[in-house]
């Protein structure tokens, strides 16, 4: 059915498939790599040095779409994980088990495994994994919660000290010395992705918005967190915004009709990633905002990296400015401002069993959209990685309900 | 094993829960789950801590079954649920940390839901190899100490810190007494009662909880007897949501002596005393960082957990684990893959039994649990 | 005379009910879905006239609903049940603002507004713990049928607490429950409330307001409605009609449509015509 198709699809996809080709590469000639998560990562540091940063998540997520990660899922069963952990890390395990790291493979066995720990703790388990079955030195970024509503200057000296004791160890596995130089050029390279990623994703507040916040923010969600700190990203943006403003100038956007503009919450089906959105699409309904698409960052509101004070900019993304880091309060508060100024019709939550982190209390996220903000919501459940958690026909029920309730109560407000 | 007077002061405190602890107390108190949080702070400025355990399955989830899914643990809901039908018995406020993801969101629930209580959120380290680590645990310490000081209205000192901290150490030194005592004979005393005398302690002020843990050495000491014929098992798992009472009396009856468990971590956090002089916040962070007991909430890959496990196992001379997560636990879940692999790895039989607190028949699990002690009985 | 027909296809049985100009229910016909479920929507269909004894020619228009209601294949138009039973709710007991169907696999709580249109709903139908299902697998343990577990357990003296999370240890608790020599009565009572709490957390997230209607095949059980009450604290209306409640809503949805139709003119999109295709 219909999606955005322009360039900008073909253009990531292209970048993607260089990343993977660089980390082929690493497999033989042994160029140095480290494993890292998408939140609040200092990837900034990594690319200083020129190591390949290697995201699991992301891996995990390939797997997920190409409906190839089930099998992982079970091996990793077998090594006793249970059906209560996050298959995430349970595909990863499996993948690892299976031989899917190591010079004959196409990821590389990392030199260094960094665990920015940012609100979520399953992080912390899945590198400690990750560091014993390949046997490769951890080193842990401990990222205070934001827990009060500014940032404290204690926190950012923690962590300001931490990435500095990450630059020695960086220093000791490249042989190279740490140029700062070299870290203010990515961070300027960071800054352009992230001015234009939140230029496009302001394009979509016009009516009807240019592209699917949440179905096609999965596309761009390559280069904002995949590339981030490299030029191709920075350039990647900078056309993307250009065919946006062009689709908003002509009055295009992914469907052929927008009826109800939707905020989603929670990462999608990755395993039912089409058929998903059909469900959706089949009623008009486009993603006008999405909190997934934050989860490398929130660029929306300003915040950018600044290489005028590269590790204080590092660490202020990561203790404020991704979705993780932040109390499910604030998420709220971010909901909240997506529908007003976004001016969408409706939030869709799509919880998911996998990730306490943003699903644990998404009941409670519920009830204060619809009985005190009145905002409509929907609230469906499966699995952003297991297959076996998504019910087709169940989630077609409650989505044609749920638009089906919308449209009768605009006929009803009409008459 | 019979009742003794020291047993029944025990029940009777924790019959009363955390209504009566409030009651006796006569003053502010904030509820902790049983996974560490720094008691001396909240204690030093006239504030009880009190444990929370859930509801363990006295009252039905009519509103906190809403707001959490099905696959979140009952410790974290039924806590909930607590708030809502105002059976929190008199907690003024609850501390919070990243216990695991869902204990974190909990925090924001319970801050949109009950404006009225006191919430706070501490971050525990989670990186004891960095050089900054103690700054930061110290600025921490001192945060927390300073809300809790704004919500009482009342400032505590250095001295007060100090005098809380050597108060929680003798009950702690206590619990370590009697813990290896239960390690050297565990027919002295059973795991049942061990629990009752650790779990008091949640209820009590902490001179209060060490009287109860005197008068109960002396009384087990002076015990005889008889060696059963069991096996001797370390219990993991259960750090967070405790076990319901008739678990571990099934555990015992099935085969089981325990002789090391990690039931009520969190006051028996240090592996050894605080140090009582000098400044208090740089006692407590060296502490934390350096002499906490390994725990499924806590990242210390200096020495990594299934490592030391192993270590334990050797050092009590126990046959066998026994994991006990609570259902849904993720952080004990996850664990339990590398524990598993490491005990395989050195032989150590290892069995896994789920518990949520609405359990009421045990029969399905003590026919597995006979079973494995069995195995390594008539082995 | 205009006549409009609703047809709704569950997973065990399709329920089909005429109803004409004047809003009256002409006929109900119930069978089972079985596995050809374009066969059933069809058979449904063909009964529910015969029972009228009308032509099908007759029925201007056709409104499937339930899992199966795009192999309604003669139909107009497919509404979700959600709707449906907030309609025919609605319909019978107008005070109603918030519709419990606890039906053989899923329990939903659904809040009506004032014209009976959907406000707000809420589901189980992951989990059979809570549904139907958890009542027949407890009827099959102790060797009843389903009519008279609801009656049986209305004589309970001190129900007995069960684990309400999963329908395969419903067996293995009741079977401890017998082994401690408990009643029937009392075992019984305890399955209807562990779903009757199961329930109001689902109401709870929709929201409370009265008057509160019970729907679906289950609404029969007369133990299940007592606990319900009691849980909820608040009366019940449960209709002759509630397993049909479906099929009454679609059919009512179908009525609505057949006049429009029959004005020649078609003056807006209506609910269920709006999105492009299956």
């Amino acid at each position: 059915m219909a999606e955005y198709k322009g360039s900008v699809h073909e253009h990531s996809k292209k970048i993607m498939t260089d990343w993977y080709g660089q980390l082929a590469q690493a497999c033989h000639t042994g160029a140095p790599s480290a494993y890292i998560m998408i939140t609040g990562n200092c990837v900034e540091i990594l690319r200083a040095f020129d190591i390949v940063p290697i995201f699991p998540e992301v891996n995990a997520l390939q797997l997920a779409i190409r409906k190839q990660s089930l099998p992982f899922i079970l091996k990793s069963e077998e090594m006793g994980y249970s059906s209560d952990n996050c298959a995430y890390v349970k595909c990863d395990a499996g993948f690892t088990a299976e031989g899917g790291i190591g010079p004959d493979a196409k990821i590389p066995t990392p030199n260094l495994i960094v665990c920015n720990f940012v609100g979520c703790n399953v992080y912390i388990k899945w590198f400690e994994h990750c560091a014993e079955y390949l046997k490769a030195p951890l080193f842990m970024i401990d990222v205070p919660f934001l827990r009060e509503d500014e940032l404290r200057k204690d926190d950012l000296t923690y962590v300001v000290a931490q990435l500095k004791e990450l630059i020695a160890v960086c220093e000791k596995v490249t042989g190279k010395k740490f140029d700062i130089d070299k870290l203010r050029e990515v961070c300027d390279h960071s800054r352009r992705a992230e001015d234009g990623w939140a230029r496009a994703k302001d394009l979509c507040k016009s009516s009807p918005a240019p592209f699917d916040a949440y179905f096609d923010s999965i596309n761009m969600m390559g280069p904002i967190n995949v590339l981030r700190g490299s030029k191709e990203a920075a350039d990647f943006f900078d056309a993307a915004v250009v065919e946006f403003e062009e689709a908003v100038a002509a009055g295009r956007g992914p469907l052929p009709e927008e009826k109800v503009r939707i905020v989603v919450e929670g990462p999608p089906p990755y395993p039912y990633y089409r058929a998903f959105r059909d469900l959706f699409a089949a009623w008009g309904a486009v993603a006008v905002q999405s909190t997934y698409s934050t989860v490398g960052g929130i660029w929306e509101w300003g915040y950018r990296h600044d290489s005028k004070k590269p590790l204080e900019s590092i660490a202020e993304h990561m203790i404020v400015h991704n979705i993780c880091n932040r109390p499910l309060l604030k998420r709220y508060d971010q909901i909240k401002r997506y529908v007003e100024e976004w001016k969408a019709d409706a939030l869709v939550i799509h919880s998911i069993k996998s990730c306490r982190l943003f699903s644990a209390g998404q009941g409670d996220m519920r009830d204060y959209f619809t009985n005190t903000l009145h905002v409509p919501t929907l609230m469906v459940e499966s699995d952003l990685e297991d297959p076996r958690y998504y019910a087709h026909a169940q989630m077609k029920n409650r989505i044609d309900a749920f638009f089906e309730s919308l449209e009768h109560r605009r006929l009803v407000a009409r008459s | 094993m019979e009742t003794t007077p020291v047993l029944e002061r025990c029940r009777a405190i924790l019959a009363g829960g955390a209504a009566d602890a409030v009651a006796r107390w006569k003053g502010p108190a904030i509820g902790c789950f049983p996974v560490y949080t720094p008691f001396e702070l909240y204690h030093a400025a006239g504030v009880l801590p009190v444990g929370l355990f859930g509801a363990e399955g006295r009252v039905e989830l009519a509103h906190a079954d809403a707001r959490f899914q099905s696959f979140v643990c009952s410790i974290a809901k039924s806590t909930l649920e607590l708030a809502f039908q105002k059976k929190l018995g008199g907690l003024g406020g609850l501390v919070f940390h990243s216990i695991c993801d869902v204990a974190r969101n909990l925090a924001s629930v319970y801050k949109r839901n009950f404006p009225e209580l006191f919430i706070e959120y501490i971050h525990l380290p989670q990186n004891p190899n960095s050089a900054a680590g103690p700054a930061y645990m110290q600025s921490e310490l001192r945060r927390v100490l300073g809300r809790v000081e704004q919500w009482v209205e009342r400032k505590a000192s250095d001295d007060d810190l100090r005098r809380s901290i050597c108060l929680y150490n003798r009950a702690r030194a206590l619990m370590r007494e009697l813990y290896a005592l239960r390690s050297a004979s565990p027919e002295k005393v059973s795991a049942v009662e061990a629990y009752q005398l650790v779990r008091a302690g949640t209820y009590l002020a902490p001179e209060a909880h060490s009287e109860i843990l005197v008068d109960a050495l002396a009384e087990i000491r002076a015990r005889q007897g008889k060696r059963m014929d069991r096996i001797r098992v370390i219990i993991e798992g259960a750090f967070c949501e405790q076990p319901p009472l008739g678990l571990i009396e099934m555990l015992e009856r099935a085969g089981c002596y325990v002789v090391d468990d990690d039931w009520v971590a969190g006051w028996r956090w240090f592996t050894s005393d605080v140090k009582e002089t000098g400044d208090p916040y740089a006692a407590l962070a060296e502490a934390y960082l350096n002499a906490s007991r390994p725990s499924s909430t806590r990242h210390d890959w200096r020495r990594p957990r299934h490592e030391e496990l192993v270590e334990r196992v050797r050092a009590h001379k126990a046959q066998a684990v026994v994991f006990t997560p609570a259902k849904f636990c993720e952080p004990a879940l996850f664990d339990y893959v590398l524990f598993r692999r490491t005990l395989d790895r050195e032989k150590i039989p290892h069995l896994l039994i789920e518990f949520e607190e609405k359990m009421w028949t045990f029969e399905r699990t003590r026919t597995e649990v006979e079973t494995f002690a069995e195995s390594l009985l008539f082995d | 005379m205009l006549y409009g027909a609703g047809v709704d296809v569950g997973s065990t049985q399709t329920k089909a009910v005429l109803v004409d100009g004047s809003r009256a229910i002409v006929a109900r016909a119930l069978i089972d879905t079985g596995a050809n479920v374009t066969r059933a929507a069809e058979n449904g269909f063909v009964a529910v006239c015969k029972l009228a004894g009308i032509d099908r020619t007759q029925v201007k228009y056709v409104v499937g609903t339930g899992y199966g209601r795009y192999k309604v294949t003669f139909g107009d138009a497919q509404i979700t049940e959600i709707s449906c039973h907030a309609r025919g709710a609605h319909f019978l007991f107008p005070m109603t603002r918030t519709v419990i169907d606890i039906g053989g696999q899923d329990t939903k709580a659904i809040r009506v507004g004032p014209n009976g249109e959907v406000m707000d709903f809420s589901m189980n139908d992951k989990c059979a713990a809570g549904t139907g299902r958890f009542l027949s697998a407890a009827a099959e343990v102790l060797d009843m049928t389903l009519d008279a577990i609801g009656p049986l357990s209305l004589g309970a003296k001190d129900p007995v607490k069960l684990s309400s999370v999963c329908t395969v240890f419903v067996e293995s608790d009741i079977m401890s429950y017998l082994a401690q020599d408990r009643t029937p009565p009392d075992i019984l009572a305890g399955v209807h409330r562990s779903i009757a709490t199961r329930t109001m957390s689902l109401v709870r997230r929709v929201g409370l307001e009265a008057e509160y209607t019970m729907t679906g095949g289950v609404a029969r059980n007369v133990g299940m409605v007592q606990s319900l009450q009691e849980t909820l604290g608040a009366p019940l209306n449960v209709s002759g009609d509630s397993q049909f409640m479906g099929a009454l809503g679609a059919a009512l949805f179908a009525i609505e449509r057949a006049e429009v139709a029959s004005r020649g003119v078609k003056e807006k999109v209506e609910l269920g015509e709006w999105k492009d295709g299956a």
